[in-house]
């Protein structure tokens, strides 16, 4: 009995849905609508949303103007981060280019600076940040330190013939003068990911050991003396020459490609944010025409018409997954590491928690323009509090839990997963599990309320 | 000038009748700003991190502490047997760091000692953070051990302007309010044209003494209004919200609001008028006004960061003029001399929409 009423059921269906994929086909602006603007959203954030820090405006005012500042401005401008843009007489009128704007970053190198370098002394300079935008700021001033970083490595490799003529002794108690702490305001990366940390740059054993990493242990004193660079640590500890040398490693994207984290995460909200939009006018457009009437007249219940209603639209938006998957494939060189089955189900999840949105909007709202400034209240806190582009880390600590209900948060989540980490579903589940639960909740909550309505 | 009035006149009170269009109008700006204000930070704290500690000496676990007291991270201890990639793969963690065993012997010998960092990669800017994070704590943490150092041949001072704290919620606040006096007042302007095309109204616009340009003014006008009240209740909540302060001369950021309004509710008015159907409009200013605003100002990523073939539209956005010159006027403070032009271009944007509402309008009159 209940074989045959479900095959009535399916036969009623057909139906229903062909009439559905005929007003669909005929509505050529909601086919491009839904396949035009997820493009070029994600190729502009992708491209866009990139905090690289590239070509920051330097300005340099060079009190010593000598061989050796010039040397370390052009040091800086070398690099793809900075572009000196000008010279300033003095570090006031290089502050009032800082205030307006005109420049990013100042770097002022004092009176003394080369001869204190000839004396082996630290010479100081400045390095002034516009910290209006913090981000960039905090990434400047480390490419800054490492720039610095480089320059010293350099200069203790290749030690002055002034160095080599001066005696040891006196070298060392100019080294182990009070107040110049090995702590820098930054820490210095090298390119390669990998960094070496020393208390005393100027100390060659550190950067031998970096260069050889299996150098011999060092030899007390007598040894010391024989090399000059060495000299400096005469009077200091043995334990002063010893570094820390961090080898890091960035595992899943080791380029720091940004896009990579910003398609996988705007997919998400697009599949959410669209879903409900597509599907809340859809429902809304029966509703002003007056046609649901019309709909119910006929034997199909109310379930029958949402499930017609909504199967076509679904399938539609599935292929918004395809088409970010281009894009992303294309243009950015999205690898895909892990199974591309349990991604796009748990992309065909975040489009059925869409669905259970707009529905559910539908239902309160008696026309399109109703329904479309509700999904002013509803899209911003989808997308902002989802972790999909900004770390959830970075959100206070009492607004962190209400990310939890997010469907893009999971779906964010299980795309890296499987994109970039190449995990299974053995790891993923978990947010697998909550995002079914998510969208049965809202697929529940939407046809409680259709069938009550209309009721 | 009267004729103007009424017609503001008569469109506020249709917004008060009007209770959805009211709250939109009063209640999201504001929760957009704490929305946006709170969720967007890319200065991140409280990162998990796991660590493996092979040495299980004083010094390592002095070593480990340093992390751990450092804002930027949280360390779970991580059992050796266990690999530590896997608190990566499963999201548990950001990063590992795994302390080598003679960490402490070899240390104290003079010898380099090398630690490994596994950072998780997939979220680039954090992972940049991070991976200068971790070098930073590890250096202090030298210094701290080794009593004295011989400095380097040059040490660079860094000194942050501006923004001292380094507060990305005072980076954010002003953008966050540009946005959102682009979007609600347009939105407003926009709906409220759309409907005069929509319903036809507009004919009996044609047919009153009123002309074109004083409808439009008139318009204007009382959602420029609105959109002024928006700004001030935007204000006072940044105040108390995010601590944002005048920097210097207030003049330049309140001739730059007035212009901006004007341009926000301008450019609603321009697409109202192009497109006579409301739900149309909305999607329009959606993604014109909202989409464009939020991605091409320099709200979060600098502007010189979008590829050159993008950024050129950049230079059409108001909204990238009006942010730039709060972030001056709440941070910087340099005042006129710097932002002089952000002035000039928002009153050419303006006044460029304004003229394109006017041809609109005779064109939706002509057609209705």
């Amino acid at each position: 009995m209940k074989d045959v009423l479900e095959r009535a059921m399916g036969l009623r269906l057909w139906p229903l849905m062909a009439k559905e994929l005929r007003q669909i086909r005929r509505n050529r602006r909601l086919v491009v609508s839904l396949i035009l603007p997820p493009t070029v959203i994600i190729i502009i954030f992708g491209f866009a949303l990139n905090p690289e820090v590239t070509g920051l405006r330097l300005g340099v005012v060079d009190m010593s103007r000598s061989t050796e500042s010039r040397e370390l401005v052009s040091a800086f401008g070398e690099s793809r981060a900075f572009e000196v843009r000008g010279y300033y007489s003095s570090s006031d009128e290089l502050g009032e280019g800082l205030s307006k704007g005109n420049l990013d970053i100042g770097l002022v190198i004092p009176r003394d600076f080369a001869r204190k370098q000839e004396r082996r002394q630290t010479a100081d300079v400045q390095v002034l940040l516009d910290a209006v935008n913090t981000n960039t700021a905090q990434i400047a001033g480390g490419y800054a330190a490492l720039i610095v970083r480089s320059l010293n490595e350099k200069i203790v490799k290749a030690p002055t013939p002034t160095t080599a003529a001066q005696p040891p002794s006196g070298q060392a108690s100019l080294a182990a003068a009070p107040g110049h702490p090995g702590a820098r305001a930054e820490p210095p990366n090298l390119p390669d990911g990998s960094m070496q940390i020393t208390p005393d740059s100027q100390g060659a054993a550190a950067s031998q050991q970096t260069a050889g990493s299996s150098g011999p242990p060092p030899a007390p004193a007598a040894g010391l003396v024989t090399q000059p660079p060495i000299a400096m640590n005469v009077n200091g500890l043995q334990m002063s020459r010893a570094s820390i040398i961090t080898r890091i490693a960035l595992l899943f994207n080791p380029g720091l490609q940004n896009s990579w984290f910003i398609i996988t995460g705007t997919l998400g909200i697009l599949l959410v944010l669209n879903g409900s939009l597509v599907s809340a006018a859809s429902m809304i457009k029966e509703k002003e025409t007056g046609t649901i009437d019309q709909l119910l007249m006929t034997p199909a219940t109310a379930t029958e018409i949402t499930v017609a209603k909504m199967a076509p639209l679904f399938v539609l938006l599935l292929g918004q997954i395809a088409v970010a998957l281009v894009v992303g494939f294309l243009v950015f060189a999205l690898p895909v590491r892990g199974s591309l089955v349990l991604f796009v189900f748990s992309g065909a999840l975040c489009v059925l928690a869409g669905i259970g949105i707009g529905t559910t909007v539908a239902t309160f709202t008696r026309s399109q323009q109703q329904a479309q400034l509700m999904a002013f209240f509803i899209n911003p806190p989808i997308s902002m509090l989802s972790g999909a582009t900004y770390p959830i880390e970075g959100m206070p600590k009492w607004l962190q839990p209400v990310t939890l209900v997010n469907p893009v948060r999971h779906f964010s989540i299980i795309a890296r997963g499987v994109m970039l980490k190449g995990v299974g579903i053995d790891v993923l589940y978990p947010h697998l599990l909550v995002l079914i639960g998510i969208a049965a909740v809202l697929i529940a909550i939407s046809s409680w309320r259709f069938r009550k309505q209309l009721g | 000038m009267r004729r103007i009035i009424a017609q503001a006149r008569k469109e506020l009170t249709q917004i008060m009748r009007d209770r959805l269009a009211l709250v939109l109008a009063l209640l999201l700006p504001l929760i957009l700003l704490f929305l946006l204000g709170f969720a967007i930070s890319l200065t991140v704290t409280d990162l998990s991190m796991v660590v493996q500690d092979l040495d299980q000496t004083p010094l390592s676990r002095q070593y480990i502490d340093a992390f751990r007291s450092s804002l930027t991270f949280r360390v779970d201890p991580w059992a050796v047997s266990e690999q530590p990639w896997k608190a990566l793969e499963d999201g548990t963690a950001r990063g590992a760091l795994i302390v080598p065993e003679h960490f402490e012997h070899d240390l104290q010998r003079g010898v380099a000692v090398e630690v490994q960092i596994l950072i998780d990669a997939s979220d680039a800017n954090t992972a940049n953070l991070m991976r200068g994070s971790m070098t930073a704590v590890s250096q202090s943490f030298l210094a701290t051990v080794l009593p004295k150092g011989a400095g380097p041949p040059i040490n660079a001072h860094e000194r942050l302007w501006y923004n001292p704290g380094r507060e990305s919620r005072k980076y954010v606040g002003p953008a966050v309010i540009g946005l959102g006096l682009m979007l609600f007042p347009s939105l407003l302007g926009a709906l409220a044209m759309s409907r005069e095309g929509e319903q036809k109204t507009i004919l009996q616009v044609y047919a009153s003494s009123i002309s074109a340009h004083e409808f439009l003014l008139g318009k204007i006008l009382a959602y420029f209004i609105v959109a002024t009240a928006e700004w001030v209740l935007a204000l006072v909540a940044s105040y108390f919200l995010f601590g944002l302060r005048l920097a210097g001369d207030p003049s330049p950021l309140l001739v730059g609001t007035v212009l901006y309004l004007f341009t926000a509710v301008g450019f609603g008015i321009m697409v109202g008028a192009a497109i006579p159907n409301q739900a149309a409009a909305i999607q329009s200013v959606q993604i014109l006004g909202f989409l464009a605003s939020f991605m091409l100002s320099g709200f979060i990523f600098p502007v010189s960061n979008i590829p050159v073939g993008l950024r050129w539209i950049s230079a059409l956005v108001p909204a990238r003029y009006y942010i730039e010159l709060s972030r001056d006027a709440f941070l910087r403070g340099a005042g006129w001399p710097a932002i002089w032009y952000t002035h000039v271009m928002l009153a050419v944007l303006g006044s460029f929409f304004f003229f394109m509402s006017w041809r609109g309008m005779r064109r939706m009159q002509v057609e209705a």
